[in-house]
Order: C-alpha cells, then sequence, then structure tokens
C-alpha cells in the first residue's frame, strides 16, 4: 500500500499548517512554501500541495487521505469527506458586505427591481444563503476581487471570505450579515479513513490534542 | 462534432461497451446465483417513483410527468423496496427475501466526475428482526464479494450500529441529538462532537465519545456497544467463515448517508475503489409507507466492485472461442456448414468482427456443408474440430 497521503493548501493556511504538522512531530522539511516540487516524500506520509479548492476534490475522490483544509472550501465545494478535527487557525467569515451608506438604498432597490446583483467567488455558498433567507438575488461569478464588484457597478452587494474586515473597509464596504465562519480543518477521505484507522488514528489524536490546548 | 447534437451521452452517464459489459455480466451472474442460493427472489421496481419538493433528497433527478406531477429517477432501491412491500404486501406479515440488480440515479454536479447512474445488486430482508437476520445479511455481504472473487482483508468489511452510536449521545436533548447525528452523517465528526459540547456534554464523556468515533480500532471504549458490534461479527463469520479467518472490523463511527438507518450498518470498502457496498437495518422505513415492518438489507455498487477487482487484476474466466466463417460462392453450403458447426456445439459467426471484447476467435473458410480449411491451411470437419475445440 503507498504510504498515507496528505494534502496541504497552498496558500494562507500553508504556514501554520505546516508549523501544527511539525509540532506533533511530522517531518514536513520537504515542503517548501512556494517551491516547485509539489509531491514530497516524508517518510511514512507523502505531502502533496494543491490549490485550496482543489484539495477537497483531491480528498474526496481519495487521490489523498488526509488533509488540512480550510472549512469555507468544503462549504463551497460540498464535498463528501470526513471532518475530523477543528485546528482552530486560518479564522475567516463569510459575510454579506454592501457598500457603507448604501445599504437602505440597496433594499428601496430589492423592493423596486425584485432582486439584488450579488458578486462572489463563492456562487454555492451565496446561492444557498439566500436561498434559505428567501432573498432573490442573480449571483455574478467573479474570479478575484469580489470587493470591487459594487465600486464599478457589476453587482449591488457581494458575498467574501474575510478574515480582519480591512480589505472591505478599504473598498467603502460594510458588512451586513455573516453567513458563516471557518477554521482549518483535518478532514480524511471516507474510505481511507475507516481502511487506515490505525495509521490516521494518532494523527487525530496529536491534532485534537493540539487544538483544545490552543 | 456538432455541438447542436452531441453524440456522447448526457453528463454523469456514460456507454459500457462489450468487453466491460461482459466483465460486469460475469459478476451480475455471480451475485444472482449467490442471492438465489440464500432464498432470495429477484424482482424489478420500476424505474421511476414519484418525486418530492424537500431539500435533503436534492440529489435526486426529477423532472415533471406528461401530466404534471413531479417524479424522480428512483435513487436507491431500498426506498423503492420498501414503498413496493407496504404496498403489494399488505396483508403479508411473514419474511420476505427480495433482490434486485438495477441502475439507480443521483444528481452529481457538473464537472465533478461523478456518474449519475449507479448499478446496484442487492438484496431485502423484510419482516426479520434479531442477531440472527442481521448476521445472515452480513455474512451474504462478505460471501458475495468472495464469490466475485474479491480478496477480504480484515478491515474490508466495517461493521457500527446507529442505534448505539444514538445512545453516546442519549443525555442531549431531542432537537440536538439529531443535530449531531445529521452532522456524523455529512461526515462532520468534529462539527458533531463540538454541537454536542455545546448542547452541554460533559466533558470525560465528550473525550470517550470522541475516542470512539476517531480513536485506533479497538478501541471503542464503551464496552458493552463493542460487544454487541463484536458479537454480530461474530455469528456472521459463523454463517460464512470466508478465506481470511477474522473478517470484519467493529467501528462505531460508520454512518452511511442514507439516513434511514436504525440498527446495524456495514460497509465493504477498497483501498483503490472507496466504499463498494453498503447496508444496514432500517426498521422504520416501510412504516412511513404505512406497514411498520423490521427490514435489513445492502446493496454493492456494481461498478465500484468491478473495479476494485480489477485493481486486483482479475480477470473473467475465458468464453469458448468464436469461429469466424468465412462464406465461399455456395450460399446454400454456407448456411448449412454453419449449421452443422453448432450442432457440433462451436459458436459461429459469419464474416469477420472487429469488436471482439476479448474473446479468442479462429477464422475458417467454407468447403462444404460439413468441412472448412483453417488458417493454417488444415482442413477439419465440423465434428472433429467441435471435439478438438472443447478438449
Amino acid at each position: 500500500m503507498r504510504p498515507l497521503r496528505f494534502a496541504l493548501a497552498q496558500g494562507l493556511l500553508l504556514n501554520e499548517a505546516l508549523a501544527t504538522l511539525r509540532a506533533i512531530g511530522l517531518d514536513v522539511s520537504g515542503v517548501t512554501p512556494g517551491g516547485r516540487r509539489l509531491v514530497v516524500d516524508g517518510g511514512e506520509i507523502e505531502f502533496v500541495l494543491a490549490r485550496p479548492s482543489d484539495i477537497a476534490t483531491y480528498v474526496e475522490r481519495g487521490a489523498a487521505d488526509l488533509a488540512i483544509v480550510g472549512k469555507d472550501v468544503l462549504l463551497e465545494t460540498e464535498a463528501r469527506v470526513i471532518e475530523l478535527v477543528e485546528l482552530g487557525f486560518g479564522a475567516c467569515r463569510f459575510v454579506v458586505a454592501a457598500p457603507r451608506g448604501a445599504v437602505e438604498r440597496s433594499l428601496d432597490e430589492y423592493r423596486h427591481l425584485g432582486t439584488l446583483e450579488v458578486a462572489t467567488k463563492y456562487p454555492n455558498v451565496a446561492e444557498r444563503h439566500f436561498r434559505a433567507r428567501g432573498v432573490a438575488v442573480e449571483i455574478v461569478k467573479v474570479a478575484g476581487s469580489a470587493e470591487v464588484g459594487p465600486l464599478v457597478g457589476l453587482a449591488d452587494w457581494i458575498v467574501d471570505l474575510v478574515a480582519t474586515g480591512s480589505t472591505l473597509r478599504a473598498n467603502g464596504l460594510a458588512v451586513v450579515e455573516e453567513i458563516a465562519s471557518s477554521t482549518a480543518r483535518l478532514v480524511a477521505n471516507p474510505a481511507s479513513y475507516h481502511l487506515r484507522r490505525r495509521e490516521i488514528a494518532p494523527v487525530v489524536e496529536r491534532l485534537a490534542v493540539r487544538a483544545a490546548a490552543r | 462534432m456538432n455541438p447542436e447534437s452531441p453524440i456522447g451521452p448526457p453528463r454523469g452517464f456514460r456507454d459500457i461497451l462489450p468487453t466491460e459489459a461482459r466483465e460486469l455480466g460475469v459478476i451480475e451472474q455471480t451475485l444472482a446465483d449467490v442471492f438465489a442460493a440464500s432464498g432470495f427472489m429477484p424482482l424489478h421496481p420500476p424505474l421511476l417513483e414519484y418525486g418530492a419538493a424537500d431539500s435533503i433528497k436534492r440529489r435526486r433527478i426529477q423532472f415533471l410527468d406528461s401530466d404534471g406531477s413531479l417524479v424522480a429517477l428512483r435513487p436507491d432501491l431500498t426506498t423503492s423496496v420498501a414503498r413496493l412491500v407496504a404496498g403489494r404486501y399488505r396483508d403479508m406479515t411473514g419474511v420476505l427475501r427480495l433482490s434486485y440488480i438495477a441502475p439507480v440515479f443521483r444528481e452529481e454536479p457538473a464537472m465533478s466526475g461523478g456518474a449519475r447512474e449507479i448499478l446496484q445488486a442487492g438484496v431485502e430482508l423484510v419482516g426479520a428482526d434479531g442477531a440472527l437476520a442481521d448476521a445472515e445479511i452480513l455474512a451474504l455481504l462478505v460471501e458475495s464479494l468472495e464469490r466475485c472473487g474479491l480478496p477480504m482483508r480484515e478491515s474490508t468489511v466495517q461493521v457500527g450500529n446507529i442505534r448505539l452510536l444514538t445512545s453516546l449521545f442519549a443525555a442531549l436533548p431531542d432537537d440536538m441529538r439529531t443535530e449531531v447525528l445529521r452532522a456524523l452523517r455529512n461526515g462532520d465528526i468534529a462539527g458533531g462532537l463540538s454541537r454536542a459540547r455545546e448542547a452541554g456534554m460533559p466533558a470525560d464523556q465528550l473525550r470517550r465519545t470522541g475516542r470512539a468515533l476517531t480513536g485506533a480500532e479497538g478501541e471503542a471504549p464503551e464496552a458493552a456497544a463493542a460487544g454487541e458490534l463484536c458479537h454480530a461479527i461474530d455469528l456472521a463469520r459463523e454463517r460464512w467463515p470466508g478465506t481470511l479467518t477474522g473478517w470484519g472490523v467493529p467501528n462505531l463511527s460508520l454512518v452511511p448517508a442514507l439516513p434511514y438507518y436504525t440498527g446495524i450498518v456495514f460497509e465493504a470498502m477498497h483501498p483503490g475503489a472507496g466504499v463498494i457496498a453498503s447496508g444496514g437495518r432500517y426498521d422504520l422505513l416501510i412504516g412511513a409507507f404505512g406497514l411498520p415492518r423490521p427490514a435489513i438489507g445492502f446493496a454493492i455498487d456494481v461498478l465500484q466492485l468491478h473495479r476494485a477487482l480489477f485493481a486486483e487484476a482479475w480477470r473473467p474466466p475465458s468464453q469458448r472461442p468464436l469461429l469466424l466463417l468465412r462464406a465461399n460462392a455456395d450460399e446454400r453450403a454456407t448456411m448449412r456448414c454453419a449449421a452443422s458447426l453448432r450442432a457440433a456445439g462451436l459458436a459461429v459467426a459469419l464474416g469477420d468482427l472487429v469488436e471482439r471484447a476479448g474473446r479468442a476467435v479462429i477464422h475458417a473458410e467454407v468447403i462444404d456443408e460439413r468441412r472448412v480449411k483453417l488458417d493454417d491451411g488444415r482442413v477439419a470437419d465440423a465434428i472433429a474440430l467441435g471435439r478438438e475445440i472443447a478438449s
């Protein structure tokens, strides 16, 4: 059987994920953020680096057994994986935001025009949220920088992922409501989790102890 | 390809060509024989069932019938069998043993690579309760997989129990317990545990529950629960000892995604193919159609089983070779020659054949009503050739 394969998201979570894995005694010395090697042998565990949104796909389809990935990615992809430990870092929130001072105006527009335009990189999260609220919206999918949407007239509101909210403030946006909060999670492929429980359980246990101590 | 009229099937559906179809056919025949040898009778639920507007069942492929009613391609055969039993066996109180090999249909998001047509082979034992019935069905699943040629590993079959799992959260208020179980069904163990903590589960109990769900195998702290799971597996091994002594792993964290299970649950998995079968006891499902009956069953995902078998280097037994007969000028003699070759027990086709699906072929040319010339120049009589190829 191949070594346990652990997928790590390149980007904001990577440094903290590596520090956490190092702290529980895994050898992550071969993984270099920004490096060119994307598959790294770590002895009993092999590490794979991938884009955050691909991590969920890797794990769902069994190309990786374990991963550290933000709950935000799981909410957007709705990947069928087992979520094992809330790791407590990488906190961020999905929010609905609108131009400061324009909430009343856009609600008036909603009354007259019957729908709001919402720009987002996260169409599934946005769609589910507004459907549950019974608000009619048109989702405008963008690949980046949704916060520019209201400035250039692309959309009335945005749904975005925020950590501190400074990007929103810099673009003159204010949070209208919070949809969900997110932290990094240890996830596993369902079949791998059950088949390789003996190898995975110690990782889960040590990460849970560390997360509880935070 | 003209994009206006695509030549491929719709997303999530695919063509199954002869090489694969023959292998699937061998698996299906084996499963049908195994099911029949335990007294299960095949039945055919309809392709369409009534749909529903509830969002939990979003994975159904639904559309409007010409009379305006909402219909769905059946997403699951257990539910169809439950409906059928409640309707057609209303006056019956005894035991039913039903089996099926048929496709089900589930919605998958675009671009996810997910199949929307899934071929299931399964059994349902209706009206039987208790440990014997549980063990018999669990054993039948393992027998089915092994008879198809799947090598068993210790961890291939995992056994849990929804009732025992629920009892871990017995102290929580009903609505919180429901929420915790919904999280577990969605695979969100971390979320389920933190909801239990928010609902006031004491720290030491939370720790023990956490260990039962995420600890290494055999570490299940609830002794009574572990004992009940092991008893079910032991009993099943008596019915089907199998090639691997000690198959089956108790695993309380096993929670199939389908919401109707009430007792024992089990899944078979393979490192290359993922989950290839799942089943369990669903004592309340038939009651939801108005006829309370205990029931237990399983369904094997035949395509995933095939994938697992292929990964294990399984190949179907070879078929008898096919004789491809080249006609001569005398058409009547050609047809008579084909008839006498068939009468001699040979498989014969006229002309050439492009798609052979791995089947061995013998080329021969008609000489007269009972003789052919083989490719090596040898002339053979139909009866002698039949005997030669049979041996």
